[in-house]
């Protein structure tokens, strides 16, 4: 007994070496084994793999890029006190998912703010430059553009239901898969599918809502001039 | 929320049409979703609508990705909460540890004192005090002789012992 921890002590510090330089490919279900056996190493590994994922989903939930962040640290603290309780039954990455679901909530019901509220309509001009950004089919090159985008996306998402706005934010913004978001929001793949279907029906709606009433503004505004 | 005249799509194709939309179906399901939504207009609407929210969505930025240190940043963050649990843990326990020290150190003085008493009881009794059982044999054996002073107390002795005698 006492050989074997003997073994298992000197050879930590070699396995964290390993995962340090990337010697070893691991996938996460050892990490997770070794993270629990108490080895830091291979809980960085796992930070390192899923950090990017994880910010993508609290950015995508909370919209403020500020506390993306701080936020998405504080998940992965709670994952490492609580994975000595993780059981392995579901992927590190669906367990990790739902940490992060509950942290965005708990720091929105402590800030009691909701995700996002804009009160304002678009103008006319803003509009107008969201069509030009549409009919190219890309997201503009400089970079106050690109948060202009984002903000006035923003603003018509925040009039649709709160599910709605989670979905098409993370499917269509950050890129998650319809199997990841029935993970998330632990929903049947098919009802994500049906609902997902029909936000973007409602996101259409509003988006074109704004761009008749723009329209209309545009064709009445030289009518007043005369 | 949705507009009073915008159609709205069969209920059982909404799943098949999202999958159609990302481009996931096999062909035979493909063109199951064509046909349908060359027979109906609800669907038909709702898919065009569908797909303009991919064009109108993508033009937005993701959440950008975190910067390189971010994972020793959360290393640092465990390990200062680690250190936090732990003097919590010590705060936790202290008061109880200080009491038991207390008590461990009380019991050992007393079992000292108690100890050096009776060490120095039994060489005190060893050194001056009679034991019970030499108190105990001089009440009842006999006195011993002693040797006579003088010449009269000679004489006392000599008249005793032939008095006994007679």
């Amino acid at each position: 007994m006492t050989r074997v921890s003997k073994t298992m002590a000197a050879s930590a510090p070699a396995l964290a070496l390993s995962i340090d330089r990337g010697e070893v490919k691991r996938d996460d279900r050892e990490l997770v084994r070794l993270s629990q056996d108490g080895t830091p190493a291979a809980f960085e590994e796992l930070v390192r793999r899923h950090q990017q994922r994880v910010c993508a989903l609290v950015g995508g939930i909370l919209r403020c890029a500020e506390d993306v962040e701080d936020v998405a640290q504080q998940v992965f603290l709670k994952a490492y006190l609580g994975i000595k309780k993780f059981d392995q039954r579901a992927a590190f990455s669906t367990w990790l998912y739902k940490i992060a679901v509950n942290e965005c909530w708990d720091y929105l019901r402590k800030k009691k703010v909701r995700p996002l509220v804009y009160e304002a309509d678009l103008s006319e001009e803003q509009v107008s430059r969201l069509d030009g950004i549409v009919s190219a089919d890309r997201p503009p090159a400089d970079a106050n553009s690109r948060a202009e985008t984002r903000e006035l996306l923003d603003r018509m998402l925040a009039t649709l239901p709160e599910q709605d706005q989670q979905l098409l934010v993370l499917k269509e913004m950050e890129g998650f898969s319809v199997q990841e978001l029935a993970e998330i929001l632990q929903l049947n793949v098919n009802t994500v599918k049906v609902r997902l279907f029909r936000a973007r029906g409602r996101i259409m709606d509003v988006y074109r809502r704004r761009a008749i009433s723009a329209q209309k503004a545009d064709a009445g505004a030289p009518q007043r001039k005369r | 929320m949705t507009d009073t005249n915008t159609r709205m799509a069969c209920l059982e194709y909404e799943a098949l049409l999202e999958d159609y939309l990302e481009g996931v179906l096999d062909e035979t399901s493909a063109e199951t979703a064509r046909q349908h939504l060359r027979g109906c207009a609800g669907c038909n609407e709702a898919f065009d609508r569908a797909s303009g929210s991919v064009r109108l969505l993508r033009i937005a930025e993701p959440t950008t990705a975190p910067d390189t240190a971010f994972a020793r940043n959360v290393m640092a963050r465990i390990g200062l909460a680690e250190q936090e649990r732990t003097a919590e843990h010590t705060r936790f326990w202290q008061p109880i540890v200080a009491l038991g020290w207390r008590f461990a150190a009380t019991a050992t003085l007393a079992v000292g004192v108690l100890v050096s008493c009776d060490i120095g009881w039994s060489h005190y009794a060893r050194l001056n005090v009679p034991s019970a059982r030499s108190i105990e044999g001089n009440l009842f054996a006999p006195e011993p002789a002693r040797p006579p002073a003088n010449g009269d107390e000679v004489l006392m002795m000599v008249a005793e012992t032939s008095h006994g005698k007679q």
